[in-house]
């Protein structure tokens, strides 16, 4: 039975992740009325302090009780919007293909190998919160390079927007250190210093560092020069004093979203249930899957800050179609599934409607929303060019003792392959340096005790063995910036879908001979790093390890998804090769707008958070000017 | 069958030698007897008997010889083959906090020796401190 809500909104955004939040906080608190639409279980929108204290410990009771503590363990997966997750990735063969086990039906030939959280606040629940900023040069990958597209939006374009982005999330950082290929403090504007200073780097980063900075390595027979710089993330750290700005607010006679200046200090956000819990990280390193005092950024930080008599939030509603007027093209609703409680199959459908629309329900999701409604695709571009950082990881023993597992999860990382000529051939990357040994790609400590214990070693020898080994555990990344690839895609099938009856996103996915030849790349000059450090390696990949191996030149590689999963909406500058406009408007519905990573026509290096939450103000300012118009 | 050799307090005695960790560092968790009452749940009442009847002995003959008690554990307990692998269950109990992949409790994941054999802590719980990771781990002398 259908239900039409009677009210009418100005915006009706469907997820309440980083990208709907910031819609909500921004568009809510210039006056607009705005109804969210969220998946996820009522329990888990809590604001009033108990109740979210009480939800969020369960959350990490379940996270202690978790015998793989992957990234969504702490949270519900409700079969009712499920969850993707990373246990359910398994090798695609002749005889598993399509692989079903999750909720994403995985046509591969390779499994995506990334996750995302459905529930209140989202992905940032469990995502690392590394934010730096991506290159000017990234915006321009067809120009310089002959790969991928361009933005149709320059870095300088974007650099307003990324002060908002870095002031609502709450940046650690220091802007000095931010110097590489293409990258220097002219990257920031004069005199801009983050929120809040860096967060120190880890002791292990030292032990590396003192090795590695200025190290000249080879590849391809070219020289370069390594260097180590602190990563700047959303997490809390001391506020800089010299940091100027409260928050985000709309200039209604400029017509422009602005930030307002502040002569206090900045003030750290603490945790949903209490402001003054977090205000420091406390180094719990667990900020995957779960931070326990909420010192790490999280959506709900921002969604809290809305107005409440503006907002209206429907939550365990899952948006299935999108209804449009056959004649304007305007979207005229969103159909959504209420479901009673965890699990049900018992729901109601209703139909939300506004002014304007904005699906926030992350990348895949989103294609998915628009590919069941038919609609947005006149590029036929919608579900394409699916990306994510494909992370080769490396690791070895140090000689030393440098005490991984402990901190936040990478505080150093090493900028010098992000942009250069090689980008014609291979593919650029980041290298996060870990500081959480080898836990990623082989299960330690657990698997280093198990396997000592089955070897026989007991008592004090164990002990000691142990202490010795698990010290010296040295893990690098190599987050290697996927291309566009048409192929690369979410479709869907009628043979796959959830208990709500809503379709489940099939993948095709793969990885080219551009990010191949970057693995070989990333390993050769992995190579050097360990043996300036006289790190023995113990890297060693197959398809058991981890089912996302290739092979390139005759040397097989495993890597890992980093759960940043990009492109499947592509912002362009012309409709015929693109869904969104720069303003992440669809081009074909006037009152639809898109907003998550979906939107990046390129990935760049850095993590894409940061990026699409700055694009996601952008989307908020162009909201309120049609609106106003 | 003379059952009182199964004892708390042997388990514990017997889990110093199988761990490396005395007797105050083991009790510090308090798991002893969550962990205790895991083994008498999951292994026969027939097999812990044997196992801590072997226990017995071994303490016995070699009358605190640290040596000797290592060279009986290695031929006597560690065997997969003896005693259904109670031995490398308990190391394995008080190193990791799980029965096999399942974590015993909230409790028994926080507590894990690994964490404090690694100088770290368990992700998520005993946090160090803001800035605690750009130092050396602090260490309390143990003598
Ligand atoms: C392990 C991990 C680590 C990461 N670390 C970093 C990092 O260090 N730096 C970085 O920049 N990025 C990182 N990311 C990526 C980052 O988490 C995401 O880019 C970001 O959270 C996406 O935000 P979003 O709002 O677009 O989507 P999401 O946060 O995924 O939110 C989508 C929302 O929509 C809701 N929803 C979904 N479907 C529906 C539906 N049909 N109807 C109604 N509601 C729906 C969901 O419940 C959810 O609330 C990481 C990701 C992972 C998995
Ligand atoms: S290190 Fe700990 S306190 Fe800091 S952000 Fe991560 S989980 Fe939170």
């Amino acid at each position: 039975m259908e239900k039409k809500t009677k009210e009418e909104f100005d915006v009706v955004i469907v997820g309440s992740g980083i990208a709907g939040s910031v819609l909500a906080k921004t568009l809510t608190n210039a006056g607009k009325n705005v109804l969210l639409l969220e998946a996820g279980l009522q329990a888990g929108m809590a604001f009033d302090p108990e109740a979210a204290y009480k939800n969020y410990q369960y959350y990490i009771d379940t996270f202690y009780k978790a015998s793989a503590k992957v990234p969504n363990s702490p949270y519900p997966n409700i079969k009712d919007a499920q969850s993707i997750d990373v246990l359910d990735i398994e090798p695609i063969t002749q005889t598993n293909s399509p692989s079903t086990k999750g909720y994403l039906v995985q046509a591969g030939p390779l499994p995506f190998g990334s996750d995302c959280l459905r529930g209140p606040g989202g992905t940032t629940l469990h995502w690392l919160g590394s934010t730096p900023r991506m290159l000017p040069n990234d915006f321009q990958m067809q120009t310089l390079y002959g790969q991928g597209v361009d933005w149709p939006i320059t870095y300088d374009e974007l650099m307003p927007y990324y002060e908002m982005a870095e002031n609502e999330i709450g940046v650690s950082g220091n802007v000095e250190d931010q110097v590489g290929p293409d990258m220097s403090i002219e990257n920031y504007g004069e005199g801009y210093v983050f929120p809040m200073k860096e967060i120190p780097q880890s002791y292990l980063d030292q032990v590396c560092i003192e090795k590695t900075q200025n190290l000249k390595v080879k590849l391809y027979g070219k020289e370069y020069t390594i260097t180590c710089i602190s990563t700047p993330q959303g997490r809390n750290s001391i506020p800089n004093p010299a940091y100027k700005f409260a928050g985000t607010y709309w200039n209604k006679k400029a017509q422009k979203l602005e930030l307002a200046k502040n002569n206090e200090e900045y003030e750290p956000v603490g945790a949903i249930w209490d402001q003054n819990t977090g205000h420091r990280c406390e180094g719990n390193a667990s900020c995957v899957p779960i931070c326990p005092v909420q010192a790490k950024y999280n959506a709900l930080k921002t969604l809290r800050k809305s107005d409440p008599k503006r907002l209206k939030i429907i939550t365990q509603a899952v948006a299935s179609k999108i209804y449009t007027d056959e004649i304007t093209n305007a979207i005229t609703g969103i159909e959504y599934k209420k479901y009673k409680y965890e699990n049900s199959t018992v729901y109601d459908t209703a139909i939300a409607r506004g002014k304007i629309y904005v699906l926030a329900a992350s990348a895949i999701e989103n294609a998915k929303i628009l590919l069941t409604s038919g609609i947005a695709n006149s590029s036929d571009q919608v579900g394409r060019n699916l990306m994510d950082h494909l992370v080769m990881l490396t690791w070895g023993l140090l000689p030393e003792k440098a005490y991984p597992y402990r901190g936040p999860g990478s505080t150093t990382n090493i900028p010098t392959f992000r942009d250069g000529e090689f980008r014609k051939e291979h593919a650029a990357w980041i290298s996060p340096i870990d500081n959480w040994g080898w836990s990623w790609p082989v299960f330690s400590p657990g698997s280093d005790v198990s396997s000592a214990v089955s070897s026989g070693m007991f008592g004090k020898k164990l002990r000691s063995h142990l202490n010795d080994v698990l010290p010296r555990q040295l893990l690098l990344h190599f987050e290697c910036e996927q291309t566009p690839d048409p192929n690369n895609r979410v479709t869907i099938d009628p043979q796959y879908k959830d208990q709500l009856d809503n379709y489940r996103p099939v993948i095709h996915y793969n990885a080219s001979e551009y990010m191949k030849k970057s693995f070989e790349a990333a390993k050769k000059v992995s190579d050097q790093i360990f043996a300036a450090n006289g790190v023995e390696d113990y890297t060693a990949y197959s398809v058991a390890n981890d089912p996302d191996y290739v092979t390139y030149k005759g040397q097989g590689y495993n890597f890992w998804g980093a759960g940043h999963i990009v492109g499947t909406h592509r912002m362009g500058s012309s409709k015929e090769d693109s869904v969104v406009d720069k303003n992440q408007r669809t081009w074909d519905h006037e009152n639809l707008y898109l907003v998550g990573c979906g939107n990046m026509p390129t990935l760049g290096t850095s993590n894409p958070t940061l990026t699409m939450t700055a694009l996601s103000f952008k989307a908020a300012e162009a909201i309120l000017k049609q609106l106003e118009n | 069958m003379n059952n009182h050799v199964v004892s708390s307090n042997t388990f514990l005695t017997i889990s110093t030698y199988l761990t490396g960790y005395s007797e105050v560092e083991l009790l510090g968790t308090g798991m002893l007897e969550t962990y205790f009452n895991v083994f008498l749940e999951k292994f026969s009442p027939e097999t812990l008997h044997y196992f801590f009847a072997e226990v017995d002995e071994i303490l016995l003959e070699s009358a605190g010889d640290e040596d000797q008690i290592n060279a009986a554990i290695a031929a006597r307990l560690i065997p997969d083959s003896a005693y259904d692998g109670i031995a490398k269950n308990i190391i394995l109990v008080w190193y990791t906090g799980n029965w096999g992949s399942d974590v015993i409790s909230t409790q028994s994941y926080q507590q894990g020796l690994m964490w404090d054999t690694a100088e770290a802590h368990p992700p998520g719980a005993k946090q160090p401190g803001y800035g605690s990771w750009a130092n050396l781990p602090i260490r309390i002398p143990t003598k």
